[in-house]
């Protein structure tokens, strides 16, 4: 981070590298989302690989990026005071998320497979998804309020303190191979090309078949509906259509053959499949009032 | 666990979109009916301005700008609709979500309509914008291209274009189920397997969206900016797709995917369990909101 003090505008390198730093953080956001709505379902996977995402922000992001950022904020205040704030908020998200991600990281560590697949589990993986969320309004925030203004806002003896003060080391994330060093899990997970989400689920729970004829049925069913739709509209138009007597007998005759072929359709489309499914849903639901009823005593 | 809102939406989405789709109807029967549904998606939200100042040559395009504050990022994005319509208020109500979750301004792009356009009108227009945005000096490190569907065709399209003209490149696209292959060799794969689960799109209009969207180039199919699954994606920056496991166009982001991966460029796919084609768009829907977010997540990665 000091290196930025040997290029000719340190303000902008400087913003620059916070603004990297947030999309490594944005990366492994993505990846703690993922994680979470797996916790429960494979905890032995998704519970270390969630305390490793943790320990990396504790050790980077809440350890290095966020005093970098509380050193800006501190240097703002004193020469934009209508920032003073708003700053402080953005100061105390700071403390409040590194307090959060601690226990978070010792809750994962401490927990057992069993554990996560239980309420505990379900529970953890709310917090986990609750503090994405925090994480993800808080970089919003600091975008939008503080990195818009943070360059115009101080001038070159500020930049030349800050960089000075600044001897933290760079994000591990940007070198992928050095990250696995470290955090072996979390790097090979960052670097897979394809993502699930929701997959750990049981399928539904109809058969593939099952499943099918249901979907066919709803689009052979969905289609007579619209037939019917357009049929009624077709209906209403004939009729206010009508001038006199004779165009009302004509109307009428055309609404009672088209509704007459209209039904012979509805009888004779649906394959034979659909039918027998259709009728044994009926005679299902009519089977209790359709047995001879017991005398009573 | 796919929630009750994405499982209603299926059905809905089966009784009106998908019934649509495989009925005879004419292009203008099919966007009377869009505008109806339309009337059910929300306004925008009161944080994002609408400014549709500067215009396009030809088509419509809108600034969404978040009141929140200053942002140098600008997703470019082109809505879906099979080349043919679109759906205004939901795309614009998407952008609005993801410039807010992503602190960036949004310019939607209405790319003319076949047939009254074929190609590669639409994708002409898609290239003013971009070109649009360069002269009015937005640096394409500041630039993510997103596209929904048809939209996600026409943006990967522009990225070749782009490249091949020697432009500079934007910093990464976002594509949401990208209909990359119009040829008739597409009709395999997940386009027919998953045919029958597709709660909203369906195998039966492909021969006419081909017909509508090329007019009388019906041999350019096999173009890569009319089939980007047969471009070179050589030199192109990160990609980053979602598509939904039962959709017919679930191979078309994966495909796109590898061959990206095997030109060395960095392309993620997230396959996402039973949603419905455009899902990213149904604000009322968890999966919607959790979609969005990590769009966000990837264009605030690409693109500090």
């Amino acid at each position: 981070m000091s290196a930025g003090g040997q290029h000719s505008d340190p303000g902008a390198t400087y913003m620059r590298a916070l603004r990297r730093d947030h999309a490594g953080l944005s990366r492994v956001l993505r990846e703690i989302d993922t994680q979470a709505e797996r916790l429960t379902k494979a905890p032995d996977d998704a519970g270390p690989l969630l305390a490793e995402a943790m320990r990396y922000l504790l050790r980077y992001h809440h350890a290095f990026h966020h005093p970098r950022e509380d050193r800006l904020f501190a240097r703002i205040r004193e020469r934009d005071p209508e920032l003073d704030a708003t700053l402080a908020d953005l100061s105390d998200e700071h403390e409040v998320g590194e307090a959060e991600a601690e226990r978070l990281a010792c809750d994962l560590e401490a927990a057992t497979v069993k554990q996560l697949r239980g309420r505990s589990g379900r529970r953890l993986a709310e917090r986990v998804n609750e503090y994405v969320r925090h994480t993800r309004a808080h970089m919003r925030h600091e975008e939008a309020v503080f990195y818009a203004r943070a360059e115009s806002a101080l001038d070159a003896e500020d930049w030349r303190y800050i960089i000075g003060s600044d001897h933290g080391p760079q994000d591990p994330l940007a070198d992928l191979a050095e990250m696995g060093n470290s955090y072996p899990r979390l790097a090979s997970s960052l670097g897979l090309p394809v993502t699930h989400l929701g997959l750990l689920d049981p399928v539904e729970p109809l058969s593939e078949e099952m499943e099918e004829q249901m979907l066919a049925l709803t689009d052979l069913y969905g289609g007579l509906l619209h037939d019917a739709l357009d049929l009624g509209r077709g209906n209403l138009d004939r009729l206010l259509a009508v001038r006199g007597p004779g165009a009302l007998v004509s109307a009428v005759g055309e609404i009672t053959r088209a509704n007459l072929e209209f039904a012979g359709r509805c009888l004779l489309s649906p394959p034979r499949w659909a039918i027998n499914t259709g009728a044994a849903l009926i005679v299902a639901s009519l089977k209790p009032y359709l047995e001879p009823r017991q005398p009573q005593d | 666990m796919v929630s009750w809102q994405t499982r209603t939406a299926n059905l809905l989405g089966r009784l009106t979109i998908r019934q649509s789709l495989r009925r005879d109807f004419s292009v203008a029967e099919m966007r009377e009916r869009i505008r109806t549904m339309e009337r059910f998606f929300p306004d925008l939200p009161a944080d994002i301005r609408i400014d549709r100042e500067p215009g396009l040559s030809h088509c419509d395009a809108e600034w969404l700008i978040p009141t929140t504050g200053p942002t140098e990022r600008v997703i470019l994005h082109f809505p879906g609709g099979a080349f043919l319509t679109r759906f205004v208020r939901a795309e614009r109500l998407l952008m609005a979500r993801l410039c807010r979750s992503a602190n960036a301004r949004g310019r939607l792009v209405f790319y003319r309509l076949a047939p009254e356009h074929p190609y590669p009108a639409g994708l002409d227009d898609c290239m003013e914008a971009y070109r649009q945005l360069l002269d009015l000096n937005v640096a394409p490190d500041n630039i993510i291209v997103s596209g929904m569907s048809a939209g996600g065709c026409l943006a990967l399209a522009l990225l070749l274009a782009v490249r091949d003209e020697g432009l500079p490149l934007p910093a990464g696209a976002v594509l949401m189920s990208p209909a990359a292959d119009l040829t008739e060799h597409s009709e395999a794969g997940s386009r027919l397997a998953n045919a029958p689960h597709d709660a909203v799109l369906s195998l039966e209009r492909g021969d006419d969206i081909r017909r509508l969207y090329l007019g009388d180039q019906l041999d350019r199919v096999n173009h890569p900016y009319v089939s980007p699954v047969l471009g070179d994606y050589a030199g192109l920056p990160p990609l980053f797709f979602q598509v939904g496991s039962k959709e017919i166009l679930l191979d078309d982001s994966q495909r796109c995917a590898e061959r990206a991966r095997s030109a060395g460029v960095r392309a993620e796919v997230e396959v996402w369990d039973r949603v419905p084609h455009g899902w990213q768009t149904l604000s009322f829907a968890p999966e919607s909101g959790r979609a969005i977010d990590r769009l966000a997540d990837f264009i605030r990665e690409v693109c500090p």
